[in-house]
């Protein structure tokens, strides 16, 4: 029997459903670019919780505080939490909101897919802390075979690991790809390559880095997976595998992290910049062309991370070497930045401020990680509380100083309000502070001999411990709660700007690209009209065009000139 | 307070040396990056009737930056690839050291001397296990967590595992080096002073990984060879009363 045909039904429009429910489905790149900027902040307190517990516990010497199969277990949700659940998402969900306006798109490429990755982060999220009801993953924080396999770790919290970061990374991979999509195929007439703003192009990067990083842990992964209850033998030194070769897959993955908590960054800062010093970038195409050289070179030097293991010494100075050629991209980026800043007119609003701390706290990371690049001294300083204080460093200056710095200055976009400057600068100020009270410390009992990931330390008068540890950890441990207090003074701005800032107006900071002429927050569909790009700062351009348009306006006999 | 460990080894000396340079070329990149930050943010502030003022970056600025960076590159490349060589390249032992006990094995990872056969090395087998190291003596006679050897002594750690990854350190006598299951690696030292010197393992290794310490006992050499002797009995008798217990039972 046929099916009858479906009658047209018109007594009114569907009724509409909540606010939160049109949230969720939405495909809508702002939406789920919030989506994504809200999950990675809630993480970040939880991580924070977890890296405060740990550091309570290395407050003073041989503390019996926290058990240490616990301190394990926060061990390995936080570096997890902050890695994949904090610092990758925020990256993904600001370009996510912010790349389809600047390059003049109503949408990214696959709505539905970046539907999708959003919901395959959050589930991996949630799933990794449901997990502390039952057993949470205690392989350490890239969980390594043996140690990771069922013989050392019968329980299925590393089986809990796999799938939770499996099911995050499978969301970045795929946003990754529609984002490079977008980029690659919807940008507005005449925006060429050359013309990007620094944060889409950073989106570029960050993307292709992600697509080669994150499909490499998928692998590894599943390998992982497999190996523990498929009776693999990928990583098992007594049947043909090798444990080495996931240290090799795991470190490309977690390199590619360390690029992504810098690329943001530096896109985010070489926007804010120029707008609140009033000139443009010093040199646009030494700073698009050192970002795109950070990654190939940032990937290809994933072995520095494996200087102690038995690998031929060849590959190892081919690691230093990439390593070290680092030094001439972030280089110039860092001269680009003080030149963009010399001779300007700066204005120090929240943004500005946050992106200045942004250079200064990461400026100690990159150059600790410089010191450390050379063999030699990476045999010193690898795996000590040294490399924590430099991989700190760059955590706090990239994803929180930075992305701060982006949620500031978008902010206003987001939401059509502003965040409170009068919160914004002592937040600043705790967090640089915070940072500087924390890692020093780390860095010199690092240099002392003290191991990351142990959980206690032994008195002082061990002759290991010779120096004075237990002051080094007390004070680290009370900086570590002052770089807490100004994180969360932050996110607390973020919340009151939400409920009741003051509104914003459409371009309140002036900027230069293409977002500023959506109006705020943009509509669904962004522009109703897409203007012509015709030089890598199109907003002054149409500026340009209105003030002549009225200054001709205003003499009756001359409105013969034509308006772009 | 900003140095590691005095050396005690060539090799160790080797990895200080370079760590000072290092540091330096980071402070003064460090404190030109921030100065330059903060000093333009003094001089720059908003004033009221200033117009920005465009600095003009003329292509031999740019290569003129971009040398100078690239000088960092291959000088600390250079130096990097020196220090590493000289930190592989095993030495032979002193005259106060202990005569030849052991030939010479083909080592993957170390660049062996061209040595008399009498001041070959002394090869010791260190093998970590959850959660304490093994060390194994020429002669079968082995110790667990303190690791006894004669003073003025090259002696080579041959480094592997029986279970997880772990990784040797003590600080003032090597670097960081790897015993991971199924691979070989190698690391070595010749300690120019007896005392202890304390170290632990470096790759996180699970439950009890922070109590997984060692200690290297360095000695003159009657006293290294009156405690491998007595260590060998101290085994054998404890073998003897293990198997009359067992025996018995």
């Amino acid at each position: 029997m046929r099916a009858q045909r479906p009658e047209l039904v018109t007594d009114g429009p569907a009724p509409a459903r909540p606010r939160w429910f049109e949230m969720a489905m939405s495909s809508d790149h702002k939406d789920v670019g919030r989506l994504y900027i809200g999950a990675a902040l809630s993480f970040l307190v939880l991580g924070i919780v977890c890296f405060l517990m740990m550091r309570l516990q290395l407050g003073v010497p041989e503390n019996n505080l926290i058990e240490p199969v616990t301190f394990n277990r926060l061990l390995s949700v936080g570096s997890a939490t902050l890695i994949v659940l904090f610092a990758l998402p925020l990256a993904f969900g600001l370009y996510t909101y912010v790349v389809p306006l600047q390059i003049g798109a109503r949408s990214l490429a696959f709505p539905r897919l970046s539907s999708l990755s959003v919901w395959l982060y959050i589930f991996g999220g949630g799933l990794l802390y449901v997990s502390f009801i039952y057993t949470p993953p205690e392989a350490g924080f890239n969980s390594w075979p043996p140690l990771s396999d069922t013989i050392f770790i019968e329980n299925n919290g590393v089986d809990v690991w796999i799938v939770a970061v499996g099911l995050a990374v499978l969301g970045i991979v795929l946003q990754s790809i529609n984002l490079s999509v977008t980029i690659a195929r919807m940008r507005a007439p005449g925006l060429a390559w050359r013309r990007l703003p620094a944060f889409t192009f950073s989106g570029a990067v960050s993307s292709w880095t992600m697509i080669i990083a994150g499909s490499t842990m998928l692998a590894a992964l599943v390998m992982l997976e497999v190996d523990r209850h498929f009776s693999g033998v990928f990583f098992d030194a007594g049947a043909g595998g090798a444990p080495i070769y996931y240290q090799h897959l795991s470190w490309i993955f977690f390199t590619g992290c360390y690029l992504v908590f810098l690329l943001p960054a530096f896109g985010a800062i070489s926007e804010i910049l120029p707008v609140f010093s009033g000139k443009p970038l010093l040199s646009r195409t030494a700073l698009l062309g050192s970002l795109a050289a950070i990654m190939p070179l940032g990937l290809l030097a994933w072995m520095q991370n494996m200087m102690s293991a038995s690998i031929p010494i060849g590959w190892l100075y081919a690691a230093m070497l990439m390593a070290l050629l680092l030094t001439i991209p972030i280089g110039a980026i860092f001269v680009n930045w003080i030149g963009t800043l010399a001779g300007g007119v700066l204005r120090m609003r929240a943004p500005m401020v946050f992106a200045l701390a942004a250079i200064s706290t990461l400026s100690f990371g990159l150059i600790g990680e410089l010191i450390q690049s050379v063999i030699p001294v990476n045999w010193l300083l690898a795996d000590t509380t040294a490399s924590t204080a430099a991989t700190g460093y760059v955590l706090v200056g990239g994803p929180i100083l930075g992305g701060l710095a982006a949620l500031y200055y978008w902010f206003p976009k987001m939401t059509g309000r502003t965040m409170s400057e009068g919160l914004a600068k002592p937040s600043a100020a705790l967090i640089v502070l915070g940072a500087q009270v924390t890692f020093i410390p780390l860095f010199l009992a690092g240099v002392d001999g003290q191991q990351v990931d142990i959980f206690k330390f032994f008195k002082a008068s061990d002759a290991i411990n010779a120096m004075q540890l237990d002051t080094l950890n007390l004070i680290a441990t009370i900086g570590a709660f002052v770089l807490a207090l100004g994180i969360v003074l932050s996110l607390i701005n973020a919340y009151i700007g939400i409920k009741g800032g003051t509104p914003a107006g459409h371009d309140p900071w002036g900027g230069e690209t293409l977002e500023w002429f959506a109006t705020s927050p943009p509509p669904p569909h962004n522009f109703d009209v897409v203007p012509d790009v015709r030089s890598d700062e199109p907003l002054r351009d149409i500026r340009e065009a209105v003030r002549r348009h009225d200054a001709s306006s205003t003499k009756p006999a001359e409105t013969t000139e034509p308006v772009a | 307070m900003l140095g590691p460990h005095a050396a005690h080894s060539p090799n160790a000396d080797d990895l200080n040396t370079l760590y000072w340079v290092m540091l330096a070329i980071g402070l003064v990149l460090l404190v030109a990056i921030n100065l330059a930050v903060i000093g333009i943010v003094m001089r720059f502030r908003s004033a009221r009737g200033r117009q920005p003022r465009r600095l003009v970056v003329r292509r031999p600025a740019q290569l003129g930056t971009a040398g100078v960076f690239a000088a960092i590159v291959v000088v600390t490349f250079v130096l990097g690839v020196i220090k590493t060589h000289d930190a592989k390249q095993v030495e032979a032992s002193g005259p106060n050291g202990l005569q030849a006990t052991s030939t010479l094995l083909a080592q993957r990872s170390l660049t062996l001397p061209a040595t008399p056969a009498s001041q070959a090395p002394l090869q010791v087998k260190a093998c970590g296990q959850q959660w304490i190291w093994r060390y194994e003596y020429p002669d079968g006679t082995y110790s667990y967590y303190e690791l006894v050897v004669p003073v003025d002594t090259t002696v080579i750690l041959n480094l592997c595992s029986t279970d997880v990854v772990h990784r040797w350190w003590v600080p003032g006598l090597s670097g960081k080096f790897d015993a991971t299951p199924g691979e070989s690696n190698q690391t070595w030292f010749r300690a120019d002073q007896t005392g202890d010197y304390d170290g632990a393992s470096y790759a996180f290794s699970g439950a009890s990984y922070a109590v997984m310490r060692t200690r290297v006992r360095v000695v003159d050499v009657p006293t290294y060879q009156a405690w491998l002797q007595q260590q060998g009995a101290d085994i054998q008798q404890a073998q003897t009363f293990v198997q009359q217990v067992n025996g018995e039972g």
